[in-house]
């Protein structure tokens, strides 16, 4: 789960674990220690300097232990800063999954911040990232959420990126994606998934 | 009759999944995710196969996968699906000891050759 904006860094640490000072320019270093027990504890404390966004972003690129990693992006969803919301966006482009599908449930929990971005992610030549764009749209709680989902669905070309905004609409969708969902249908006749889909959806919104 | 494990946290996959694999005489079990179908395995024994999304949360498929095969079940056939098209998330599943990888959304003309053929019931070609 991660961590709350604002929320102060938990003190349940055993005595032995974080020997170092906890100032700025000691975590930084510590954040590159060999140590990957160190490195979570100097990633955890950096959540309080948002001054560190950029090496933790930096770090996010390398990191290749788990926790860290998570640690890392939870970090940067405390800070939520702009370089720490762009660095979580650049994971939708990693290869890796775990970065990346750690960077999208942190990014589920930043609608404010998220949401300027999403028009463009939406929008990316990568179908892949598009997907995941409406994957970080989920539990995004913004009003926008079903308009964002409903141009997907009557725009974009690729049959998985539309499959993916059907499941979430199919969720979230009011009266208002009526006639998106009749179109979907009519844009993919020969796949059985989306008329299926769709026709759930319709049904769950009082129409079908 | 044949016993499959599906598991996504997509409940209208989930749906999709199941009407197109018991129209084919399959028994179908549903999960939401890696966590829930490990306990199905605890408390509802091993199934003849599993269709296992690749994304979804507190248990991916990669980690149910790998908790799968080292439950001494290595020859249980697993098709792994995603929405993704990246030639990296298809070597990662065959990694991860699937036996296929496909793309969502599935035509059942797709499918069910598969799901035989992986079950020895006929080609998978």
């Amino acid at each position: 789960m991660a961590l709350k904006k604002g929320q102060p860094t938990p003190a349940c640490h055993s005595p032995g674990e974080r020997q170092e000072p906890r100032n700025l320019e000691t975590l930084l270093q510590t954040l590159l220690d060999e140590d990957p027990m160190k490195r979570r504890w100097a990633a955890r404390d950096l959540a309080e300097h948002p001054a560190a966004a950029v090496a933790l972003v930096t770090q996010l690129q390398h990191e290749t232990d788990t926790t860290v990693l998570q640690v890392i992006v939870t970090s940067l969803g405390c800070m939520a800063n702009d370089v720490a919301v762009r660095g979580l966006i650049d994971c939708l482009y990693s290869e890796h999954a775990l970065r990346r599908n750690a960077a999208i449930e942190v990014l589920k929990e930043l609608p404010e911040p998220v949401a300027p971005h999403m028009g463009q992610l939406l929008h990316d030549p990568d179908p892949d990232v598009r997907i995941f764009a409406v994957n970080v749209l989920e539990s995004l709680r913004h009003p926008n959420v079903e308009e964002w989902l409903i141009e997907v669905i009557l725009k974009d070309d690729q049959v998985n990126v539309c499959a993916t905004a059907l499941d979430l609409l199919g969720e979230v969708g009011s009266l208002r994606a009526r006639e998106a969902l009749q179109t979907l249908k009519q844009r993919f006749p020969q796949e059985p998934y989306i008329r299926f889909a769709a026709d759930l959806a319709l049904k769950r919104i009082g129409v079908g | 009759m044949k016993r499959i494990l599906v598991i996504d946290d997509a409940a209208t996959v989930r749906l999709y999944h199941r009407e197109i694999l018991e129209q084919a005489g399959f028994a179908v079990t549903e999960a939401i995710n890696g966590l829930e179908a490990l306990e199905k395995l605890e408390t509802e024994g091993h199934f003849d196969l599993y269709l296992v999304d690749i994304n979804m949360p507190k248990l991916d498929g990669y980690g149910f996968l790998k908790a799968l095969r080292e439950k001494n079940m290595p020859q249980a056939p697993a098709i792994m699906i995603s929405t993704e098209s990246s030639p990296r998330d298809r070597e990662g599943a065959l990694i991860a000891g699937a036996n296929l990888y496909m793309i969502k959304p599935i035509r059942p003309e797709q499918l069910l050759p598969q799901v035989r053929g992986l079950l020895g019931e006929g080609d998978s070609s």
